[in-house]
């Protein structure tokens, strides 16, 4: 088990170098630079001035070297449009970021299995129909206009919540604060990713209820919710944990769309705003972040079959 | 009696106005207590001469760090801030600037000739740093400390514009804090902690990717402002902007769509400012072409743009089509009477016929074997896209076809404004409120400086420079309306519209200048909220 996590560990420190080379090799193929340093106004001398300034006037592959150099001493170097290490951004980012996702994790989870299971107990009938017209809508309404059209309804129409930010300036710390500026984000978050745990949950358990083990408990004559909870769900478990691991993975690397439409200080804007500016550094950072966080998960995912299901060992 | 109560309330609003303008306004009528939420759209860099501290970073700039210059409200010419009074010497070759007696810095130490000095002597003129728009002050050759409170600008070229340009973003910084620094422009706890400044509000906090709070500087030369403190809100979405604003939660929203106009107008609790700014778009025909030296082409080119039609189209009509690069905001100095080119299809046809671009079969014009294709790259940012579409449109009436590639902006700005590898392409300029235009039509900055289409004529130069040395008004008038006539004949740029700034703010709040955005941010210690 130990040797299955280090050997897992060390692959995943194997995919960052590739993600981080490729990535660092690409954005500096693409036309165009920091935008701090070639803004429109720039001058020829001024440009050439601040590139000097930020070594950018060396070759690619040299700056790539000092790059690596300096973050496998955990140094992952200064963003050059904020002037502040990337290492401290990324730490500025990534609270907002867990805790919007978590939560939307969490609601996405809890409601997607919850109709899941309800739509495959009542298969083809009227339950089951709701449940796939509301997983539709999750589907295919886009984010940003969810976001902006529940923004005008409770923020602007009944003022109930506010409108962006994560808490309000200068009052303190309160839970309910927190919480109310939670709830816009992070339900139309979970309501765009949902309909995925309600697809697979319905399948993983129609699937289950069809099994031979199901039948026999049931012809044991065992409670039903002893079938439902023992034999089918926990069963059914290791799609939607799959899922979910899918899920976490997008979630943890910042959402752009939502975080900036609910002026979220998250990493997903931290990532869009240094792809458009051209912030090497940050968005290698940023780039490395969301890597180390698909390895992770995945590994912890993979942990967690084994907890549910016994049959699955890693050794 | 009707007479009388009618005289009677114009006494009541002379008073008011009297009092107002002063600068006095009613103990009882100011909300002290009042926070005022702007929006940015981006985490600001707290140095206004910092590479990249751009709109996201001027408006607050503006209020934190004092220049020597302001605009004045009424004409927008400049007034006393930071100096309280200036000269040019040695036939316009030296301007000397007395500062105000008795400024601390925030945090208690003294203003002095000092401060100004490193601003200029070692952040902007430090060709090493390539300090935000140093470009625009390459007349100058060096600030002298001439007494604690007495400074020399030392020029190598006439700038009678020196004081409008030192009004322009063009804050003072710290020497105390920043003198001892590698790159006075990159210190992260100034830039983005709590910067030591001379505005009538300082830095309290600033949390990144959420707001900056401001309070009151109790130091401040001007008196203490009579608000409790503003917040800069960082709100990348324009639609979350005015969805705030509308939901209450934001006073100031600056650079607004005008097609949320409408919603705003309604609520009540805002009103929209149709602000001005030296301001103009432009098509940039790239003069290293050969084609272009003819000028009856480039008129033919403007004289088949609809740009009524475009500023509806574009700008629901919050525009007006420009003459030249010198807006009608500046009054005296703006020359209406200048060539114009109304739109005229047919005119413009004409003289394409007459300077050898024939039709062809194709529906294309050609000379001598040569078909009148444009490269016009453009760059995807606000508008640029779609008026590039529509002047592509007008021009394929006449004959003339535009092959139009649509770029990434970071690459439209390398390749279009850096590497110049264009033939015609859209974009605008926004000057400091002077005919001074030379940054921009400059032979000097022609390839590699702001001079876009890289054109070169000494007689313009000429014209530009009688301008930079004329010291009154009446010279510059002279002066000035003779550039924009040869502007409007030659046509370095084709120009477009000189666009509405749109600002929405809360009704409640007063003694908010309304005749530019910047000039409002100037005067942020005049601001206060009726109750």
């Amino acid at each position: 088990m130990v040797e299955y996590v280090a050997r897992r560990l060390l692959q995943g420190a194997v995919v960052l170098f590739l993600v981080s080379l490729l990535t660092f090799f690409l954005i500096n193929l693409a036309p165009g630079g920091p935008s701090s340093l070639v803004d429109f106004q720039t001058t020829a001398a001024e440009r050439e001035a601040r590139l000097r300034r930020f070594g950018l006037d060396r070759p690619v592959h040299e700056r790539y070297v000092a790059w690596l150099a300096g973050a496998v001493r955990g140094d992952l170097g200064t963003s050059i449009n904020q002037g502040l290490p990337v290492s401290k951004l990324l730490a500025q980012r990534i609270g907002p970021t867990l805790t919007l996702g978590l939560t939307a994790l969490a609601l996405a989870a809890v409601l997607g299995i919850a109709l899941g299971l309800l739509a495959a107990l009542h298969r083809d009938r009227w339950p089951d129909h709701v449940v796939s017209s509301i997983s539709t809508l999750g589907m295919s309404v886009p984010n940003f206009w969810l976001g902006i059209v529940l923004i005008i309804v409770f923020a602007v129409n009944l003022g109930w919540l506010p409108a962006s930010g994560s808490s309000s300036i200068g009052r303190g710390f309160s839970l309910a604060d927190r919480l109310s500026h939670l709830a816009l984000p992070a339900s139309v978050l979970a309501f765009s990713l949902m309909p995925n745990v309600v697809r697979v949950t319905r399948a993983a358990v129609l699937e289950m209820l069809a099994s031979d083990f199901v039948r026999t408990a049931r012809a044991k004559g065992l409670r039903e919710y002893v079938v439902m909870l023992k034999h089918t769900m926990r069963n059914a478990l290791v799609p939607v944990v799959a899922m979910l691991g899918l899920i976490a993975t997008v979630l943890f690397s910042g959402s752009v769309v939502i975080e900036s439409v609910f002026g979220w200080a998250g990493i997903g804007r931290l990532a869009i705003e240094a792809a458009n500016g051209r912030d090497y550094p940050v968005i290698l950072g940023v780039t490395l972040l969301a890597g180390a966080m698909v390895v992770t998960v995945n590994l912890m995912v993979d942990l967690l079959y084994a907890v549910i299901d016994p049959r699955i060992r890693h050794d | 009696m009707v007479t009388i109560s009618r005289y009677a309330a114009r006494l009541a609003l002379a008073l008011a106005l009297a009092l107002t303008g002063a600068g006095i306004t009613f103990a009882q009528e100011a909300d002290t207590s009042a926070v005022l939420n702007l929006a940015t759209n981006a985490d600001p860099t707290l140095n206004p001469w910092t590479p990249g501290a751009v709109i996201e970073s001027n408006l607050i700039n503006t209020v934190l760090f004092d220049q020597l210059t302001r605009y004045s409200p009424e004409d927008l010419t400049p007034s006393p801030a930071l100096a309280v009074s200036w000269t040019a010497e040695d036939e316009g070759m030296a301007w000397v600037f007395e500062l105000r007696q008795g400024v601390q810095w925030s945090d208690g130490a003294p203003f002095t000739a000092r401060d100004v000095a490193f601003t200029f002597n070692d952040v902007v003129l430090n060709a090493e740093l390539g300090a935000q728009s140093a470009s625009q002050f390459a007349p100058i050759e060096r600030v002298e400390v001439v007494g604690d409170h007495t400074v020399r600008f030392v020029l190598n070229t006439p700038f009678s514009a020196l004081p409008y340009y030192l009004a322009s973003f063009a804050g003072i910084i710290p020497e105390h804090v920043l003198g001892n620094a590698e790159n006075p422009l990159t210190v992260a706890s100034f830039n983005k902690g709590i910067p030591v400044t001379t505005g009538p509000f300082m830095v309290e906090e600033f949390v990144p990717g959420s707001f900056v709070r401001l309070v009151p500087n109790p130091l401040h030369w001007a008196g203490q402002p009579q608000l409790a403190g503003l917040i800069f809100r960082i709100i990348p979405d324009p639609n979350t902007q005015v969805a705030q604003a509308l939901a209450g939660q934001l006073d100031v929203v600056t650079r607004l769509s005008p097609n949320v106009i409408g919603g705003i107008e309604g609520s009540g609790r805002l009103e929209v400012l149709r602000q001005s700014q030296n301001l103009f778009f432009f098509v940039a025909p790239n003069h290293d072409d050969e084609r272009f030296s003819d000028v009856r082409v480039k008129q033919a080119l403007l004289l088949a743009i609809d740009r009524q039609a475009m500023i509806d189209a574009l700008l629901d009509g919050f525009g007006e089509v420009s003459t030249g690069p010198v807006a009608p905001m500046l009054g005296a100095l703006y020359n209406p009477d200048v060539r114009t080119y109304p739109y005229d299809p047919e005119a413009a046809g004409a003289l394409l016929d007459e300077a050898g671009w024939a039709l062809g079969a194709d529906g294309v014009r050609a000379k001598d074997g040569e078909r009148l294709v444009l490269a016009m790259p453009t760059g995807q940012f606000g508008d640029l896209v779609p008026a590039t579409l529509l002047v592509q449109q007008y021009w394929e009436d006449i004959g003339v076809d535009a092959d139009v590639r649509i770029m990434e902006w970071n690459a439209y700005i390398q390749e279009v404004v850096l590497n110049r590898d264009y033939e015609v392409t859209l974009a605008w300029w926004s000057m400091p409120p002077t005919a001074d235009v030379a940054p921009y039509f400059s032979c000097a900055a022609a390839h590699t400086g702001n001079n876009i289409p890289n054109y070169c004529s000494s007689e313009l130069d000429e014209l530009m420079n009688a301008g930079r040395r004329a010291l009154t008004l009446e010279e510059q008038i002279e002066a000035y309306a003779a550039m924009q006539e040869f502007l409007a004949d030659e046509l370095p740029y084709l120009y477009l519209w000189y666009p509405d700034i749109l600002t929405a703010k809360n009704v409640a709040l007063q003694g908010f200048p309304e005749i530019t955005a910047a000039t409002a941010f100037q005067h942020a210690v005049d601001w206060y909220v009726s109750r």
